[in-house]
């Protein structure tokens, strides 16, 4: 048994020591926003935060992660209120959608550490693959989730 | 009817009706289905419009009653959509077009995906399927017509309650409106008896000019539920006593199952069973690392079949032999052989593109659970009647006993077409005593096994006259296709954009050869669009070059003839040469440009460059469309971006290759998808347009790559016959300031 602390609860799983983060997180515990996109930790569709720091699900055995809290996009907010996640409704950035829980997880990490990224700290720290090919979006966003952050915006964004 | 799990909605209505009732239901039933509802659940009978020619022919089915719009006593509004939602924007953009005549309140909105039923048929070309970008256009009409209808019946009840005439209401805010008096009521207190009026069979309805829906650009329905995780994808669908599954097939194409030999699996507790398929096998376990794990413990021999030894060399130099064989003739003005031998200035090339992988984020997969009633399917998928009629086969039962949940799609760009992912399922889920099962590929599995865009190949032979003036143009055509899909009778599907110019050319010869060389091919986004414009669009500039002309000016001297196309496509070159300062590139920068008519838009791009030791800088990329009536200028945008962005990716790495009969790539390290670091400055505009509705989903993908061969040649006088850029040992910078 291996207790896992996710969004803040704690959860006992019974899983093989070599199942990676990803599977635990979406077939024992139905958090299915982390996405399965490549296997191999290249696309950042399983991207998760592990103490903070952004790791790619599926490459981490869940043995790894023992008491380690874990942050999924279902944890980032309760009500879409993160500023990430208002710029990005403002901004109309997802289209399919299925990297961007990934995404968006990068982006909260990247204006942690970066509260007023410059382009060049964007591309270099969100790799997520998108292949509707929203990157000019997601660029516009973390920049006005930036100011969000900054300026403490509580009202809801709403697109023009 | 409503699947609660999964609707894009912003507030729920209870005006539900069940799949299987609403699949079958007939205007009878519906006078009933009304009444239980308490509310308007409108079906509508009209007359069918007469679009252009169906893709099957003229077999279009008969448009029986259908329902597509439902208001509960709640004002609650519930749309159903016969376009999937894969990004593209139809949960939003069809839900505009009933809107805008409703007059419903944007906020009651809830929308929901069609079950698999012929209702659902696009009237543009009789198939329910989200492709083609066809949805518009291919609903734009229809779906004015039930809003406009339901208005009609709405105001004809609220009159009738208040002894008015229903000339002088309206509606607007969800609110039937009396404008003498000023009085208001809602939609839902007047829907139960709207529901017993008859249904207007032509309903008039707003010019553009009255539009105030379309044209704007609401905040996508589907947005909300993609920023917190909560979007349901086929991936996340989850059901009581589900098993997991792993799927392996033969590498090589058209490669068959001899045996497999699971003894070694038998040890991991999770392990329930292997599940042989014609290719390959299934394998089966309690949870899907376990299913993955047994997976490679299955020992499995194939009979690799005839295409063992094809390779990527073999490919072309078959699509090349395909210049000297007979192909159907596509068009043929004037005499183009007389007019190649007389001309000043005669310039051959041939150019040649790679298979490509769609590679949608989301791996292909697909739940199932089989009883003795019947099946269900759970998937994103673009053609739940093709999700339908695959399972139907497996279980040899009638499709009407399937019964399939469309979820959203992690991406489809053609791919979720096919519905090869839904048999694999059923057949698994058939062994399984009643226990859904959900298979779900690896990302190796989907790039190996996917349905590629055609490699193909052109030759081409063009004559200039002493003034530079093409007065002829020769193309072969080579690559493998569905032949005459979407025109019977017409010129071969995929010489669109070769023999579909706009251009005129007095002497002008295109034949197509389809060349099936066994390798698996479908739809990739853009499908015809994503190569052939490349190729015509380069030798068009060379062309230009061989006149000693200005391409742009090239282009638009053909273009000066009275047609709407030729009208639409110099409109479309001249914003984009307006917009990109045409005449006056950077210092060290070229320009180069690309334009053509697509899924009934026109599109053109812009690429802004500069190439110095081998590494091409993209600095700037402007795009134009005329895609008719803009009706979500927001969207438009970001499929433009989007396309071009998917674009973008082929011509700079896309290229799958065949080695041993087998595809070599299998990730994103081989093949490589771009990132934000390579994204580009991009601006998008929009002609303004009265005319009707063009596809918007698929025309960004194609011009980028000529664009930037064009581009490419203008500074560095290397002129680009293939992809992609990898190929010449160029690689791709992006500047964005």
């Amino acid at each position: 048994m291996l207790t896992l602390k996710v969004n803040g609860t704690d959860h006992s799983v019974d899983m093989e020591a070599d199942t990676p983060l990803l599977w635990v997180l979406r077939d024992e515990l139905a958090l299915t926003g982390t996405k399965f996109g490549c296997g191999l930790g290249m696309c950042g569709a399983c991207t998760v935060l592990l103490d903070g720091r952004l790791v790619r699900s599926c490459i981490v055995p869940v043995s790894a992660v023992n008491g380690q809290a874990i942050t999924t996009i279902e944890g980032l907010s309760k009500d879409k209120s993160h500023p990430v996640q208002r710029a990005w409704i403002a901004e109309s950035v997802p289209q399919c959608g299925y990297c961007q829980s990934g995404m968006i997880l990068a982006a909260a990490a990247l204006l942690k550490d970066k509260p007023n990224p410059t382009d060049h700290d964007i591309d270099m720290g969100v790799t997520n693959i998108c292949r509707c090919g929203t990157y000019g979006r997601v660029r516009k966003a973390i920049h006005r989730a930036a100011q969000i952050q900054q300026n403490g915006e509580t009202a809801p964004a709403t697109t023009v | 009817m409503v699947d609660p799990q999964h609707t894009s909605h912003r507030t729920t209505t209870n005006a539900r009706l069940d799949d299987s009732r609403m699949s079958q239901i007939t205007r009878r039933e519906f006078v009933c289905a009304a009444a239980t509802l308490s509310g308007l659940a409108l079906s509508l009978e009209l007359p069918a419009q007469e679009g252009p020619r169906g893709a099957a022919g003229a077999a279009r089915p008969p448009r029986t009653p259908s329902a597509f719009l439902q208001i509960g006593e709640d004002d609650g509004i519930t749309i159903i959509t016969p376009a999937v939602e894969m990004g593209q924007g139809g949960h939003t953009s069809l839900p505009m077009i009933i809107m805008e005549e409703l007059g419903g309140s944007w906020d009651r909105l809830r929308v929901s995906d069609a079950p698999a039923a012929a209702i659902y048929n696009n009237p543009l070309f009789g198939q329910q399927a989200t492709v083609g970008s066809f949805s518009v256009r291919g609903w734009y009409l229809e779906l004015r017509r039930i809003g406009a209808a339901a208005r009609i019946m709405l105001l004809q009840a609220a009159a009738h309650s208040w002894k008015v005439s229903p000339v002088d209401c309206k509606t607007g805010g969800s609110e039937v409106i009396h404008g003498p008096s000023g009085r208001r009521c809602s939609f839902g207190s007047v829907a139960r008896l709207a529901a017993n009026l008859p249904i207007p069979q032509d309903p008039p309805l707003k010019t553009v000019a009255q539009y105030t829906v379309i044209g704007t650009s609401p905040s996508r329905v589907d947005i909300p539920d993609k920023v917190d995780g909560s979007a349901r994808y086929g991936m996340d669908v989850t059901l009581p006593d589900m098993l997991y599954a792993a799927v392996k097939t033969c590498p090589t194409f058209g490669g068959k199952l001899k045996s497999f030999d699971d003894s070694a699996c038998k040890s991991i507790p999770a392990y329930r069973a292997t599940v042989p398929l014609q290719d390959g096998v299934v394998v089966v376990a309690q949870s899907y690392w376990q299913a993955r794990k047994a997976l490679e413990r299955v020992k499995v021999e194939y009979e690799l079949g005839p295409l063992a030894e094809l390779d990527s060399e073999k490919v072309s130099q078959q699509l090349r032999a395909g210049f000297d064989e007979p192909g159907i003739m596509a068009r043929n003005d004037g005499d183009v052989q007389s007019a190649l031998a007389g001309a000043a200035k005669r310039v051959e090339s041939v150019y040649e593109v790679p298979y490509l992988a769609h590679a949608c984020m989301e791996p292909m997969n697909c739940t199932a659970r089989v009883t003795e009633e019947g099946c269900e399917v759970w998937c994103g998928t673009q053609n739940p009647q093709a999700a339908q009629n695959a399972a139907a086969k497996v279980l040899d039962i009638s499709p009407s006993r399937v019964k399939v949940h469309v979820q959203y799609l992690g991406g489809g760009f053609g791919r979720r077409g096919e519905a090869d992912f839904v048999t694999q399922a059923v057949t698994a889920a058939r062994t399984t005593n009643g226990r859904p099962v959900k298979v779900i590929w690896s990302r190796e599995e989907d790039i190996q096994h996917d349905f590629y865009r055609p490699a193909a190949a052109i030759r081409f032979r063009g004559g200039l006259d002493g003034a530079g003036k093409l007065i002829a143009l020769e193309a072969k055509v080579v690559t493998a296709s569905a032949p005459a899909f979407g025109r019977p009778g017409g010129p071969p599907f995929f010489v669109e954009a070769v023999a579909d110019l706009n251009y005129l050319i007095p002497n002008y010869h295109v034949t197509g050869l389809n060349k099936n060389l066994g390798v698996r091919f479908g739809f990739w986004r853009s499908v015809n669009h994503s190569h052939n414009p490349f190729m015509m669009e380069g030798f068009i500039d060379e062309l230009a070059r061989a006149a000693g002309k200005d391409p742009y000016q090239f282009r638009r001297s053909m273009l000066q003839h009275d047609t709407e196309g030729a009208r639409r496509q110099r409109a479309v070159l001249d914003l984009m040469a307006e917009k990109a300062d045409w005449q006056h590139p950077a210092a060290g920068h070229s320009f180069g440009i690309a334009a053509f008519p697509a899924f009934g838009s026109y599109i053109g791009t812009i690429s802004e460059v500069s190439v110095k030791d081998q590494v091409v800088t993209l600095h700037r990329v402007v795009q134009a469309i005329d895609c008719g009536v803009a009706v979500h200028p927001d969207n438009i945008k970001a499929q433009c971006e989007g396309g071009m962005m998917f674009g973008l990716t082929a011509a700079t790495r896309g290229e799958i290759t065949l080695k041993n009969g087998a595809v070599v790539q299998g990730n994103f390290n081989d093949y490589p998808a771009l990132t934000m670091l390579d994204m580009p400055k991009v601006e998008t505009y929009i002609v303004p347009s009265t005319a009707a509705p063009g596809g918007v989903g698929e025309p960004g993908t194609g011009p980028i790559a000529p664009s930037l061969g064009n581009a490419i040649y203008a500074a560095s006088g290397q002129r680009l016959r293939s992809l992609p850029l990898s190929r010449h040992q160029l690689s791709l910078k992006v500047m964005r300031t």
